[in-house]
Order: C-alpha cells, then sequence, then structure tokens
C-alpha cells in the first residue's frame, strides 16, 4: 500500500534529521545552551530566532541540545523493555503451562496500569537522573513488548518448521533463537520504534511535570513548562520545544506503524 | 455466568491486596520515616525516633500495612503533611472534578470516532484525513495541545478562559466555558485511540457477508455503515472506553495540570513534588483499586455479551 510507504519514508526520514541535529548540536547550535546572554525573555529576533528564556538562555541552541536527551532517553528505554520482554515473550510462549499462566496473570495487571501514574511514583521515590528515567521507563515497557512476543510465539510454534526442527532434536534455546527470534524481526522492530516514542512522550510528560532531569538540562517537556508563564510575553518558548516533543513523537510512531 | 463472575471477582481481591502493599511498602522504605519528611531535613535523630516510636513507624511493615489498610478501609486515609486537612476530603473535592471532565472527555471522543468513521465515506481523501488526524492526535502530547490551544483560543483570540476551574454554582455557561478547553485537550488523545480500535474493527466487519448482502438488496451506504457494521464493530471501543475510564482514577494529570484544575491528578503532583505521603499512598491506592475494578467490570460485560468467553475460561 502506498499510504504505509509514505508514512515509513516520512517517519524514517524524519528521524533520520532528528539524529542529525541531536549529533550536529554543538556545531548547530549558535549559543551555549547552558549559558546566559543578559538579556531576559528577549522576543524572538535575528540574534535568537525564538528568543531568550527566563535565565536569558538562548531557547533555539536548547531546542537543539533538547534533541540528545530525548532520543537518548526514549531509545535506551525501549532498549531495556526490549531485553527484560523479548526473553519472557518468548518462553512463556514456547514452554507454556504454569509458568505462562503465571506470566500472562503479571503482564495483564501492569499493562492496566496507568503509566504516567506509575511513572511518578516511581520517579519520585528513586528520584530523576537520565538513567534512572530510562531504567523507569524501560521497566513500564516489559509487560506490552512481552504480551506481544508471546502472541507471536503462540502462533510460530505451531509451524511445520518448528515441529521439523524438534523433530530433529534441536534443544528449545535453539530453535528460539534461531528458528522462531528471526521469525518476529519484523514485529520487533516495529515495536522497538513505538516503545521509543511512546517512551519520549511519557518522559517529556514527567519534565512538563516537573518530575523530569534537574534544572540546568535542555530537556524539552521542561522547557515547555518553564516557558508556560510567559505564554502571553512570548508563546515560541512554550510551542517550538512542545512541537519538536511532537513531530519525534510522530516519527518514530510512523516508523512502527508503518512496519506492522 | 456467576460462576463466571465469581472465579473473575475472587482473583481481584488478593491482587488488589498484593498491589496496594507493595505501594505501601515500597513508599514507605524507599522514601524513609515519615517522621523524618514531617519534621524536616534539621530535624535531631532523637526526635526522629522519638515520633517514629509515638506514631508505629518502628513496627514491622506488615502491621503497619494492615492498620493503614483498616482505617483506610473505613475512609481515614490521615492527613496530609501539607495542607493538614484529612486526605479523604481532599479526595473527595478533587475526585468529582476528574470524573466530570473524563466522563465528558471519553463520551465526546468515543462519539466522534465511531460517528465520523462511520458516516464519512472511505474515499482516497476523506478517509486518509481521518487517519491522519487520529494518528496525531494520538502522538501529540496533552501538555503540547493544551498550550497549543490556550495560545490560540484564549491568548491569541481571547475567546475562552486560559484556565482554572468554575463550579457549576458559578453558573452553567461558565462552568461549560472552562471546561471547553480541558475537554478538548483530552479527548484529543482518546479519539486517536478510539478510532484506530473501531476503524480496525470496521475494516474486518465491512467484507463481510452479511454486509454485502445488506448493500445487494439495495440499502443506502449510511443505513449499511450504521445499521450493519456499527453494531458488530463497536464492541472493542466500549471496552476500551471502560478501560479508559478506569484509569481516569488518576485523573488525567497533565490535563489537570496544563488548566489548573483542582483534579485527583494535580493533586497527586503536587503530592509527589511535595513528598506528602499520606496523599501519594492514598491517590495511589485508589487508582490501583479502581484499575483492578474497571478491568473485572470490562471483563463482566464482555463475557455477558459474547459467550466464548466465558465457557472457554
Amino acid at each position: 500500500m502506498s499510504g504505509r510507504l509514505f508514512q515509513r519514508w516520512l517517519g524514517l526520514s524524519l528521524v533520520a534529521a532528528i539524529v542529525l541535529v541531536a549529533i550536529l548540536a554543538p556545531w548547530l547550535a549558535p549559543y551555549d545552551p547552558n549559558m546566559s546572554s543578559g538579556s531576559v525573555l528577549s522576543r524572538p529576533s535575528a540574534a535568537n530566532i525564538i528568543g531568550t528564556d527566563q535565565l536569558g538562555r538562548d531557547v533555539f541552541s536548547r531546542l537543539l541540545y533538547g534533541a540528545r536527551v530525548s532520543l537518548v532517553i526514549g531509545l535506551a528505554a525501549s532498549l531495556v523493555g526490549m531485553v527484560i520482554g523479548v526473553p519472557i515473550g518468548l518462553v512463556s510462549g514456547y514452554v507454556g503451562g504454569k509458568a505462562d499462566l503465571a506470566v500472562v496473570q503479571v503482564v495483564d495487571i501492569l499493562i492496566s496500569l496507568p503509566a504516567i501514574v506509575m511513572a511518578l511514583i516511581i520517579t519520585a521515590v528513586v528520584g530523576a537522573s537520565v538513567t534512572n528515567l530510562i531504567l523507569i521507563l524501560g521497566i513500564l515497557k516489559w509487560p506490552i513488548i512481552a504480551r506481544i512476543v508471546r502472541g507471536q510465539v503462540l502462533v510460530l510454534r505451531e509451524q511445520a518448521f518448528v515441529e521439523a526442527a524438534r523433530s530433529i532434536g534441536c534443544t528449545t534455546t535453539r530453535i528460539l533463537a534461531r528458528h522462531i527470534a528471526p521469525n518476529i524481526m519484523r514485529v520487533l522492530g516495529a515495536q522497538f520504534a513505538i516503545a521509543t516514542s511512546t517512551s519520549i512522550f511519557t518522559a517529556a510528560s514527567l519534565s512538563f511535570l516537573g518530575l523530569g532531569l534537574p534544572p540546568p538540562a535542555a530537556d524539552w517537556g521542561g522547557m515547555v513548562q518553564s516557558g508556560f508563564d510567559y505564554m502571553f510575553l512570548n508563546p515560541l518558548l512554550t510551542l517550538a520545544p512542545g512541537a519538536a516533543v511532537t513531530l519525534t513523537v510522530l516519527s518514530f510512531y510512523l516508523i512502527g506503524e508503518s512496519a506492522k | 455466568m456467576i460462576r463466571f463472575v465469581l472465579k473473575r471477582a475472587i482473583w481481584v481481591a488478593p491482587n488488589i491486596l498484593i498491589l496496594t502493599f507493595l505501594l505501601f511498602a515500597i513508599l514507605t522504605s524507599w522514601l524513609g520515616s515519615p517522621s523524618a519528611m514531617m519534621l524536616g531535613l534539621d530535624a535531631s535523630p532523637a526526635a526522629i525516633s522519638e515520633m517514629n516510636r509515638a506514631y508505629g513507624f518502628d513496627d514491622p511493615i506488615i502491621q503497619q500495612y494492615v492498620r493503614w489498610l483498616w482505617a483506610a478501609l473505613q475512609g481515614d486515609f490521615g492527613r496530609s503533611y501539607a495542607t493538614k486537612q484529612t486526605v479523604s476530603s481532599m479526595i473527595g473535592s478533587a475526585l468529582p472534578i476528574s470524573i466530570e471532565l473524563g466522563l465528558w472527555a471519553i463520551c465526546l471522543s468515543g462519539f466522534a470516532a465511531v460517528g465520523l468513521n462511520s458516516l464519512i465515506p472511505r474515499g482516497k481523501i476523506s478517509g486518509s484525513l481521518i487517519s491522519a488526524v487520529s494518528v496525531v492526535s494520538i502522538t501529540i502530547p496533552n501538555f503540547m495541545l493544551g498550550a497549543t490551544l490556550v495560545y490560540v483560543f484564549a491568548i491569541y483570540l481571547r475567546w475562552l478562559p486560559t484556565s482554572a476551574w468554575a463550579p457549576w454554582s458559578d453558573g452553567i455557561l461558565d462552568h461549560l466555558l472552562h471546561l471547553i478547553l480541558p475537554v478538548a485537550t483530552l479527548s484529543a488523545f482518546y479519539f486517536g485511540s478510539f478510532s484506530m480500535i473501531y476503524r480496525a474493527e470496521y475494516r474486518s466487519v465491512m467484507n463481510q457477508l452479511f454486509v454485502r448482502v445488506a448493500r445487494a438488496k439495495g440499502l443506502s451506504a449510511t443505513r449499511v455503515s450504521l445499521q450493519h457494521i456499527l453494531p458488530n464493530s463497536v464492541l472493542p471501543v466500549i471496552t476500551f472506553m471502560g478501560i479508559t475510564l478506569g484509569q481516569l482514577m488518576g485523573g488525567a494529570v497533565v490535563t489537570e495540570v496544563v488548566f489548573s484544575l483542582p483534579g485527583i491528578g494535580r493533586t497527586f503532583v503536587a503530592a509527589i513534588r511535595g513528598n506528602d505521603y499520606p496523599v501519594i499512598l492514598a491517590i495511589g491506592a485508589i487508582v490501583l483499586t479502581g484499575m483492578m475494578v474497571t478491568n473485572l467490570i470490562a471483563d463482566i460485560v464482555i463475557a455477558w455479551i459474547n459467550p466464548q468467553v466465558r465457557l472457554s475460561s
């Protein structure tokens, strides 16, 4: 379907652009993201395209650096989710029995908990840092990944090639690693992109609520929050970082949806 | 049917106990003793241990949990450290606000998602327009949509108030005017999810034989869509609406903060930022319990409608 293809290309090129911005931030940014220029809350001008924030920092430079934080947290969190979720889903789906029942029970409960509320509680307990956020968001992601992997395995394990592998004496580990895992790569890729998208979404919401990375960090959700009070003066302080989050979440989501 | 309900209900109670106990244990052990928090950073160790003894914070955690649970079951969640109000009165005034906001949003977005997707012909342009809107409404964070709406309608056009809650006593018009932007913000996300679910189901029902028969005997496209396809594809949307309603026990956290609505979500965020332990615990426990109960209800409704479910398990 051409719509799908368009979605995928749009998603991929946007992600490529955001990654480039993140890597090239030091060269693209006109100013140091954490240095005050002295003029506080100045309106957009040739010197400061978006203006300066309440501490006199150039918002455009902070916006570019913000891509780093978002991407690192989003990608790493979804990796953590995969590392926990994939093996659990594989084993639970393939082996079945009591262990599978237990996994299904736990996963069902965890999935139905509202992510933002859980993230708030855990962040309040352990505190927010890049590592903590990655772990928290990753831990919130694994149940959904485990459920999807399990669903795939349930279908695959009944197929002839798996039975053939079993009958020539392959061990369970070998069947899972060599015969089943390669067949779920496409689904895993899609899930990885979607998990990245939702992790960036949740991380930004946490920072917006004031529980994200501590202050000097150039982080989009936090920028939206601090700009919110100055909406009357310069709406771009809020809308520009907000648009950046939306674009990033959207582009990963498009990749994931189009690969499903 | 009764056996099915009982079987499910029996699972729910222990799950609620385990989850609330985990919450209790995590909060008490990691946040440190509540006395240290209440007395502040410069409290002497002697004062802290004195208070620990007086309030029983030294007791084994299971004993503290049972004591908390027993009081909570009678509606006593203690007092907030920050506001000194009883937690139950705080929740009592915040919950109706979150529930009203949520009900508006869920109902409106449910109707919009089902209505638009059944009525608008699946032509090339209109079809892809709805799917584009659905995707964007899922991926745009609430704070961004809220900020944009505030800027456009409250600051630039000056049609609507920027934020705050107007109770019914301020007059119906004022009440509703203050609700428009928050409800629109919250609805967007739900609209996207409901729309995705409905479209997937609609597409699979659309190709079934009875639909072709309906069309073949000359019914109009609208009639086929509303009378034949809709009833057979709306169920997953209703289930999901129920689950969403359960999640709203935690309030629409981000939306409430954007629009300064004094609902459960904003109370919760304030409690977390201020380490207000009794409030975090109470709202956390209510969210968990609400979730489990709505999931149970959703299961029962599905089983009631679809006998395959209750007979197979």
